[in-house]
């Protein structure tokens, strides 16, 4: 559905993408990760007609990209700060972009109906979007991104300024609606535990390259942080885990300032394991209310890949 | 998908028409023409009751108000069309429809060019009772509306072409502004200056100046119109040329910022 082929995109002497190659199937929703500047949205705008790649080719639903028109038919794409006229109403918003795509004034106003109801604005339909909230002017962005029935969907952080319960609701429209007719999504998110729950398959962008690519588990596989552990506990009984830990043979205990009760322990090669750190765990009689084994997130394979720090995953 | 009934470029200009005349932008720009209009008419009108100024003068005076402001009424909407798309993040999303650029930037020249309509339907009462007197309303109108609708478009398709390649509003606004004051500005110079050659040329070869020379030359100094059809060369050029230029920009519309 979407074939995108060695595409490297440069302003200038800057190369903001190089060589960056990945396909998504019919019904399958890629997550493009990268830290800030990684070469997501460049690859984004190129695949969306809005940039000329410097090279490379890419296929849209089998339209070339050099086929704009064509391929611009066959796209939803919600932009990364996607702005609104906020003059208009949200009905409005969405006639008019079903018009651009050449539909007729009857079309347009039931696409825009069916969508506000899918997407839970169909109450706000004639309000101007000017006293929509963040989350309700995503959604209407989301809603607009339909608009023509897409076979390619590119969202650039869709859940941006929504609260949990808000991006539960568009990831599981994404999941169950947004593909429902067999197209393919390009979801670019920071939030690696919402790509981790809604996508297929990644593609791990870093300077311009893409540096893995593949399904969730593959990638954290092939990334996997081997040596290390994270141990919840509650924040007070903090300075007696990590000193208890500490007193291990082979075991190194840390906690960053406000990673509210996390632990990360790191293992000496050919060192103790997990299950040496539960043990001591247990025999200390160290209440903890989670272990896990790190390198069995995505988001520790992002940090393996990226080099990337803890700020920029919450940023 | 149902087939496409109406051109792209129409689907654009209702939708900017709607925002345009629903919002407060085109009320507000309409209003202020209409008070330094009145302002200007009621001075002129003041001034020719007092004997200070002749009647055709004071006609004349208004009408060429109303090109100058009408045109920055028109230029004033136009300069904002796609660098403030742009700068509100709302281009983008227009730039992965279907809908060609070339369609986009016509549908917004269409839009923006209804500013000056609504400027030539206030003047027009202003022109037609105070020409009245001196018995030469219908000239008045026809003048203003034949040179005015001519400059505007110029300046329309101008401000147009400036948005396009402006990434902010604010340099759009004031290079379109600064624009028209440097071409209203030659009408100003002293009469002995627009007699000599270089003068002349300076005044014909600028749509807006000359407009309002043809306005002076029509209503205040009683010339023919046959004999000065040459002043209505410049701004029937400049509007060919800049709206062709404008749609020929189009094609380089670009969203403007880098990843």
């Amino acid at each position: 559905m979407i074939t995108c082929d060695q595409i490297t995109v440069s302003y200038g002497r800057t190369i903001a993408a190089e060589r960056v190659t990945f396909d998504v199937g019919p019904g399958e929703i890629l997550g493009l990760l990268g830290p800030n500047g990684a070469g997501k949205t460049s690859v984004i705008r190129a695949l969306t007609t809005i940039l000329e790649p410097t090279s490379g080719s890419a296929w849209i639903d089998g339209c070339r990209l050099t086929d704009a028109p064509a391929v611009r038919s066959r796209i939803g794409v919600l932009p990364e700060s996607s702005g609104y006229p906020t003059a208009r109403s949200a009905h409005e918003v969405l006639r008019f972009h079903g018009r651009l795509f050449g539909m007729d004034r009857s079309a347009a106003m039931d696409r825009a109906d069916e969508l506000l109801e899918l997407v839970g604005l169909h109450d706000q339909r004639d309000a101007r979007v000017s006293t929509f909230s963040r989350g309700m002017r995503q959604r209407l962005g989301i809603a607009r991104a339909l608009m023509n029935r897409p076979r390619a969907l590119f969202l650039d952080e869709p859940t941006l300024g929504l609260d949990p319960a808000g991006k539960q609701e568009i990831l599981t429209f994404l999941r169950e609606e947004a593909i429902a007719g067999g197209g393919a999504v390009v979801l670019c998110s920071h939030l690696l535990d919402e790509v981790e729950r809604v996508c297929d398959r990644v593609a791990i962008m870093h300077e311009g390259r893409v540096v893995a690519d593949g399904s969730v588990a593959a990638v954290v596989a092939s990334a996997r942080v081997l040596g290390g552990a994270r141990v919840d506990v509650r924040p007070p009984a903090v300075p007696t885990t990590v000193e208890a830990i500490n007193e291990v043979e082979g075991m190194r205990a840390t906690c960053r300032t406000g990673s509210a009760g996390r632990i990360d322990v790191d293992f000496k090669p050919n060192g103790p394991a997990m299950a040496d750190l539960a043990h001591e765990l247990g025999r200390r009689r160290l209440d903890f209310t989670a272990l896990e084994a790190r390198g069995a997130r995505l988001s520790d394979a992002f940090l393996q890949l990226t080099g990337a720090t803890g700020e920029v995953l919450a940023s | 998908m149902t087939a496409r009934t109406t051109a792209g470029w129409q689907v654009v200009a209702v939708q900017e028409l709607r925002d345009l005349w629903r919002s407060t932008k085109g009320l507000s720009v309409l209003f202020g023409f209409t008070v330094l209009l009145s302002a200007m008419a009621y001075a002129a009108a003041s001034e020719a009751d007092l004997n200070l100024l002749d009647s055709r003068e004071s006609v004349g005076l208004v009408g060429q108000a109303a090109i100058a402001l009408g045109a920055l009424a028109a230029l004033v909407v136009s300069a904002d069309a796609i660098s403030g798309e742009r700068e509100r993040g709302t281009l983008e999303s227009i730039l992965v429809t279907p809908l060609s650029r070339r369609d986009l930037v016509i549908g917004k020249l269409v839009a923006a060019s209804t500013m000056w309509l609504a400027a030539v339907a206030v003047a027009v009462p202003y022109l037609a009772t105070m020409g009245r007197g001196p018995g030469i309303s219908l000239d008045a109108v026809l003048t203003v509306c034949l040179a005015g609708s001519l400059a505007a478009a110029a300046l329309t398709a101008l401000g147009l072409a400036i948005s396009a390649v402006s990434y902010s509003n604010r340099a759009s606004l004031a290079a379109s502004v600064a624009l028209l004051i440097l071409l209203a500005a030659p009408s100003q110079l002293p009469a002995i200056t627009t007699r000599s050659t270089l003068g002349s040329i300076l005044i014909k070869a600028n749509p807006v100046a000359a407009g309002m020379r043809l306005t002076d030359q029509v209503l205040v100094k009683q010339h023919s119109w046959s004999s000065q059809w040459t002043l209505l060369l410049a701004p029937a050029i400049a509007a060919v040329v800049l709206t062709g230029l404008a749609v020929r920009m189009s094609r380089r519309l670009e969203l403007g910022d880098s990843r």
